[in-house]
């Protein structure tokens, strides 16, 4: 027969025929032919007398059909502000010397010592491509590329998912590898070394000798001009349809630092038994760290809206442990627009190694960090977000949000001054953020 | 449990977690099957379904006497002024001409006048199909993009595509009155699923058995894309043990021998489905291979 001469042509020939005919650019597409869809935001995060950040970001999504999907998103963070060394405060000022070696600033008595120098603008790309690879399964794998003015960050990450017992289960399973480096102006501190401080001098003949006998000792401490190091985060996952209403997910995640971990800008202090500085040491951690952790979720759509409520404990080899409980309620007030309450705490250990300051005489330690972020801590967020769909589809949201954060004393002394001033200041944000979706 | 409400031709019953919209259209029961429980919904889609296979049914059925096909079969040899959708369509049949070299003609239904496949014994003379293969030819027909012309005595069936256009044609309009809501069109078991439904359950479509006169049900499991049926096993002639389908070769008037009684052919739109099965019967005995050559989903009944 004279159709057997052309076999394949005449299926895709009729697919062309059929196009021509319904005016869709193909049949799977029917459903998807919305093309590329866009999250943008605008985001401000704002500490009290410390850090402030603003944060743009535009997300795009494209669903090729068949659940071919590429997302991608640019963020770019402006950061200004000031933020803690680790120093302790004292009752008389004090003067540092900016971490890049530029400079000199004083805190005044009583004063959480703040390194004034924190400005930094982060350009973060990711994608991100899904689809499915067999019958009830999908596959995902993206890069991420992340770049700031001493620090660059590269990571690749790829998952499967296997959906079973009718798409009421799906196990998945997801791997991903960070490659970091730290560039920090100055270079790279030697652990526990001295802090040179810049001599101030009103002699103009001196100055030049005290600026190079300066240098000489600035450079003392500098071991290398940058450092890096390797990530590698393993991810076991488990979401459970319960009933119409209710749908739950465990994971497991699993997390390998492997590198330079310290934080070249944080300092320590040797104090005296009176409590009064005598000296300021860079900080130095572990070059592993080994993160295990366990969340728990819970979505349950009620008839006005739907609860949200997340549990995570994270534990790992520096000893700090963490809880924390998130949940966020969708309260719908028409088809078209929702009100959804925001409530996060957060509570964790101190490293082993965390130290608030060291004092003189004792040996100096195989690690200290004075970092507050190590310490014993708890946090809470409230927030609320309004969101509203408009006439046209697109999608208009609104947050507001309060963070605290409370560091407390992981049970160390305080001897002589130190009980005068505060070793554990808190931390108080406001984040607002307005989003679009089209 | 169910409710069911009639409205001005059409019904529509709710179901555990969806509405079924029915009428009658084409010469045939008509079915929406709705993935939503969304009352106003179902209601607005069933209706849009109505009105447009209405719409397709008066501007394009040959039993029709003051509509736009009537004119152009009866139009004395003249040309007649047609419009887009009527020039998409049949551009769409010119394309099938030439990909089947002739055996997919519009113009071949004026066979009717020899062969009445009521299973009777009454197979036409030769005379007489003879006498109407002039009538036959798509290739005499000229069409533009604004107008048609026909020989004189040669009319136009557009039975083959129509049913399974207005279901595309349905299903179009569905997806776009409710992006996201999966909807399956069922023209008399010419289907069109818009999109997968939301829990990616699958659709579950009894179709009626060819092979048992309608006794029982072939139940399908679908998700997507389109689905059609060509063949009937109670069209047919029976003379001296031998079987003549209703598969008629337009080149020769007579019958395809050795033609399978029905196939279902899976694609992406219920169109192309209804063509790949049609142009698989013309094969006769070769209609399996045809379709796998084409790398479809089918199944063949003989």
């Amino acid at each position: 027969m004279q159709l057997m001469n052309k076999p394949i042509n005449i299926s895709s020939a009729l697919a062309a025929a059929t196009c021509a005919l319904l005016g869709a650019p193909n049949a799977n597409a029917a459903d998807t032919d919305e093309l590329w869809k866009f999250d943008t935001a605008l985001m401000y995060y704002g500490e009290v007398d410390r850090v402030t950040a603003v944060e743009a970001i535009i997300g795009a999504t494209k669903d090729f059909g068949d659940e071919h999907i590429f997302s991608g998103k640019v963020t770019i963070d402006g950061l200004t502000g000031a933020s803690a060394t680790g120093a302790v405060a004292q009752p008389v000022a004090q003067t540092f010397t900016r971490p890049s070696g530029d400079g000199n600033y004083v805190t005044g008595a009583g004063e959480t010592p703040l390194d004034d120098t924190f400005h930094d603008t982060r350009v973060q790309l990711t994608a991100q491509w899904t689809q499915p690879i067999a019958e009830n399964m999908r596959a995902s794998g993206g890069v991420n590329f992340s770049n700031e003015y001493d620090y660059m960050s590269f990571a690749v990450n790829g998952s499967v998912a296997y959906d079973l017992n009718q798409k009421n289960t799906t196990l998945s399973l997801g791997l991903s590898y960070a490659f970091d480096t730290i560039k920090p102006e100055g270079g790279i501190p030697l652990a526990f070394s001295s802090v040179a401080i810049k001599p101030y001098s009103d002699d103009s003949e001196n100055e030049q000798e005290n600026e190079n006998e300066y240098e000489d000792d600035f450079n003392r401490t500098r071991v290398d001009d940058s450092d890096n190091k390797n990530t590698i985060d393993l991810m076991l996952g488990l979401t459970q349809v319960i009933n119409r209403r209710m749908i739950m997910q465990f994971n497991y995640g699993l997390s390998l630092v492997d590198g330079y971990t310290t934080d070249p800008f944080k300092i320590l202090s040797v104090v005296n038994e009176q409590g009064l500085t005598q000296d300021l040491l860079y900080e130095n951690r572990p070059d592993t760290r080994t993160r295990n952790s366990f969340y728990w979720q819970t979505k349950y759509a009620l008839d006005f809206g739907v609860a949200d409520i997340s549990y995570r404990f994270a534990t790992d080899d520096w000893k700090i442990d963490s809880h924390t409980i998130d949940s966020r309620l969708r309260i719908n007030l028409s088809d078209t627009s929702y009100l959804q309450p925001h409530f996060r705490y957060y509570q964790q250990g101190a490293a082993e190694f965390y130290r608030p300051f060291l004092m003189e005489g004792d040996n100096v330690p195989e690690f200290a960090s004075a970092d507050y972020r190590l310490g014993e801590m708890t946090a809470y967020t409230v927030g609320l977000k309004y969101g509203m769909e408009l006439d046209n589809g697109d999608e208009l949201a609104f947050r507001l949000e309060y963070y605290q954060q409370t560091p407390k004393n992981a049970g160390f002394n305080e001897p002589g001054a130190l009980q005068d001033v505060d070793l554990y200041p808190s931390l108080k944000a406001v984040i607002a953020q307005v989003s679009y979706r089209f | 449990m169910s409710t069911k409400s009639t409205q001005h031709g059409y019904t529509i019953e709710r179901k555990s977690d969806h509405f079924c919209g029915r009428f009658f259209a084409m010469g045939s029961p008509c079915e929406l099957l709705i993935d939503s429980i969304d009352e106003q919904l179902a209601h607005h889609l069933t209706s849009l379904a109505y009105d447009e296979s209405k719409r397709i049914e008066q501007k394009f059925s040959r039993y029709k006497a003051d509509n736009l096909l009537h004119q152009i079969n009866h139009a004395a040899g003249l040309e007649v002024a047609i419009d887009d959708e009527t020039h998409r369509l049949l551009k769409f049949a010119d394309t099938c001409y030439h990909l089947s070299d002739g055996m997919f003609d519009l113009s071949s239904g004026v066979l009717r006048k020899a062969w009445q496949f009521d299973g009777s014994d009454r197979v036409p003379s030769a005379d007489t199909v003879n006498q109407l293969l002039p009538l036959i030819g798509w290739s005499k027909v000229k069409l533009s993009t604004k107008h048609i012309q026909l020989p004189i005595g040669m009319e136009l069936d557009l039975g083959g595509i129509g049913k399974e256009y207005a279901v595309d044609s349905v299903a179009k309009q569905c997806t776009q009155e409710a992006a996201g809501v999966s909807v399956v069109v069922n023209f008399g078991g010419d289907i069109q699923v818009t999109q997968a439904r939301v829990n990616e359950q699958y659709w579950h479509i009894g179709i009626e058995s060819i092979t048992d006169d309608g006794a029982a049900a072939k139940l399908l499991k679908i998700k997507s894309g389109g689905l059609a049926t060509s063949g009937d096993s109670r069209r047919f002639l029976l003379k001296n043990g031998k079987r003549y389908s209703h598969i008629l070769n337009p080149l020769t008037g007579y019958p395809i021998e050795d033609a399978p009684r029905s196939v279902t052919v899976v694609a992406s739109h219920c169109i192309q489905a209804g063509l790949l099965a049609t142009l698989a019967l013309l094969q006769g005995p070769a209609a399996e291979s045809f379709l796998q050559s084409q790398n479809v989903q089918f199944w063949c009944y003989r």
